[in-house]
């Protein structure tokens, strides 16, 4: 009953939204409708389920006189027909942006919004303000109830999130920022992070990134990411990157007792552009999961453009060590005839779990979009799946598609 | 809540963004470069501030994630939502769909089922930017509980003693206290009240546990 009324909720927001350029002088909409039939194989019921989707996003922009008022949504109700599970839905976003105001010091974001810092990030029920062109200084800060979604529908997370930022944009591509955020459950406080995050291009051949970020509560750094690319000469890059993750959980959470080990990884890759229509990218990792768990990841990467309307990507994947062993590939191929773009694919896995079992895992999917007009086009996906778990397994979706 | 030896660092930091701030840079709209390629891109990127397909995965998530971030000049936030929470309003054709019918970022290759006990571990966190932890238990807590545990529990034959007998052997003991420091939500999945551990740990916070 409260699904149904949020999904009517939304139906007539959208609705109204739509009747807005006709209530205000030079409002424009964009709408964007995907109607979809999707079949999948769900093996905890062990049956092809098929599902029906209703995609709407609008756009409404140019409220007032100066353009800088909008209201943005995104949402999604779907069905599952091949079982009783009921109508659910999602909605994304739904908010008011208001940008540029106070001679080009604030924006505004009221409403579902994404909202973002090093310190948390996330969706939120509330209210987001940048304060910005401050010199080189800007100030945000946001608050909310915090969106979680889960098995196609939003599910209730009780959590309060906040959080605020001071950065600073300076030359040579430098931006500094320090960020708070807190999450608070039940009126108690589960997380509390501080963030710090740079980036800097001090010479036009050479960019270095950071970020910091600290749990207040469990006193210590749950994330930290260096990285350093350079380009020495034309069309090559160079990249390596140190990165640290540690679990965290909130602070009202049983868990929050046990010691954990931190995950290191640290990396090192380049990026070569042949010409314009060739390249290739290599990565290695090396990866640390404590008290000796070690574990090497090598990625190799191409992408061609060879003849007009072509495209082709490749990728290899080799990896050993704790965890397990992956040995895969994937190609992928794409061309586009003037109003139909055809794409084809194939990923395969030669795996080994380390506490289970090894098998190989394949996928043989091709796609095709037909624009009958600048309006109505035609989006179609089948897919042959083989692995341990069958071993003809099919899966898809078709969608008409709808730009306004 | 804020610790003291925080405080000092935030402090450190601002003073650094206010001595930084004599300096001004404006920002370049990107609007007017909405359809280009990223080769487009290259004529003004050709130094390493950005280079390729906006850095990659951990770069993109630090660039969509700062304060002023310039994304909107071409991306919608549902660019971001049709990766990170299973939309697909743009019916992209080459993503593939979950067993619950969502549609996956490409970054889930072949059959992820198959493989995410291996691809999951690179970096522990990183499932956890999309999913929550019952989004795990959905499938491991429901079925067949024998096979489908994160780890074996049932190393001694069928009897669970590997976490819960009361006596151990020291390489099953120190075998599930290494898999337990590394991949600890993963235990909160299935166990979210830690009534599992609790059968041989005195579990108080704030107190060392003792079995």
């Amino acid at each position: 009953m409260r699904l149904t009324m949020k999904l009517s909720s939304l139906s007539l927001t959208l609705l109204v939204m739509a009747c807005l350029p006709r209530l205000s002088h030079a409002a424009e909409l964009k709408l964007t409708s995907s109607t979809q039939y999707l079949w999948y194989q769900d093996y905890i019921s062990d049956k092809t389920q098929n599902d029906v989707a209703q995609y709407l996003r609008l756009n409404v922009t140019r409220l007032d006189k100066e353009g800088k008022a909008s209201v943005f949504a995104y949402g999604r109700a779907s069905q599952q027909v091949t079982s009783d599970e009921g109508l659910q839905g999602r909605l994304y976003y739904l908010y008011f942006s208001y940008r540029d105001a106070f001679n080009d010091h604030l924006d505004l974001r009221l409403g579902r919004t994404y909202v973002h810092s090093a310190a948390v990030a996330g969706t939120i029920d509330g209210l987001f303000l940048d304060l910005k062109n401050l010199g080189p200084l800007g100030v945000t800060g946001y608050g909310g109830r915090e969106v979680l979604f889960l098995n196609k529908a939003e599910v209730g997370g009780g959590n309060v999130m906040s959080g605020a930022s001071v950065y600073l944009d300076a030359p040579k591509s430098t931006h500094l920022e320090v960020s708070y955020g807190n999450k608070y459950r039940n009126s108690d406080l589960a997380r509390e992070n501080i963030g710090l995050d740079y980036s800097t291009t001090p010479f036009d051949i050479f960019n270095t990134y950071g970020r910091v970020k600290y749990d207040t509560i469990g006193d210590h750094f749950n994330e930290l990411l260096f990285g350093a690319k350079l380009v020495p000469i034309a069309d090559l890059s160079l990249k390596v990157e140190y990165y640290q993750s540690r679990p965290t959980f909130d602070n009202n959470s049983i868990y929050t007792i046990f010691n954990v080990d931190k995950y290191r990884e640290v990396s090192a890759g380049a990026e070569y552009a042949f010409t314009s229509n060739y390249r290739l990218s290599l990565k290695y990792a090396k990866e640390f999961f404590g008290e000796g768990a070690e574990a090497n990841v090598y990625d190799l990467g191409l992408i061609a453009r060879p003849v007009k309307n072509l495209s082709i990507g490749g990728s290899y994947e080799k990896r050993d060590g704790f965890s397990g062993r992956l040995s895969g590939f994937r190609l992928n191929a794409g061309y586009d005839i003037e109003k139909a773009k055809i794409q084809a694919g194939i990923d395969y896995d030669d795996f080994t779990r380390q506490d289970s079992r090894g098998d190989t895992a394949k996928k043989y999917w091709t796609g095709a979009d037909y624009q009958f007009n600048k309006l109505i086009g035609l989006t179609a996906r089948v897919e042959w799946d083989v692995n341990y778990r069958d071993s003809d397994s099919w899966q898809g979706f078709t969608a008409v598609n709808i730009n306004y | 809540m804020l610790n003291k030896k925080i405080f000092p660092i935030i402090l450190l930091c601002t003073v650094l963004i206010v001595a930084l701030a004599g300096m001004s840079n404006a920002k370049t709209d990107h609007k007017e470069y909405k359809n280009s390629t990223l080769n487009d891109c290259k004529d003004c990127h050709n130094g390493a501030a950005i280079v390729g397909n906006h850095g990659g995965t951990r770069e993109h998530r630090l660039l969509a994630e700062r304060a002023g971030a310039n994304c909107t000049d071409c991306h919608q936030q549902s660019f971001c939502l049709d990766c990170h929470n299973g939309g697909n309003v743009e019916a992209s054709k080459n993503k593939s769909l979950s067993r619950a019918g969502e549609t996956m970022p490409t970054t889930h290759r072949s059959d992820f089922i198959s493989i995410h006990a291996i691809k999951a571990k690179d970096d522990p966190q990183n499932c956890y930017r999309c999913h929550e932890s019952r989004f795990c238990s959905d499938c491991h807590a429901k079925s067949n509980r024998g096979a489908m545990q994160v780890k074996n529990h049932t190393a001694v034959g069928n009897t669970q003693r590997y976490f819960i007998t009361l006596d151990p052997s020291p390489a099953n003991l120190a075998a599930h206290a290494a898999d337990a420091r590394r991949n600890l939500q993963s235990c909160e999945g299935c166990h979210p009240d830690a009534q599992a551990c609790s059968r041989c740990h005195v579990l108080t916070p704030g107190a060392p546990i003792r079995r």
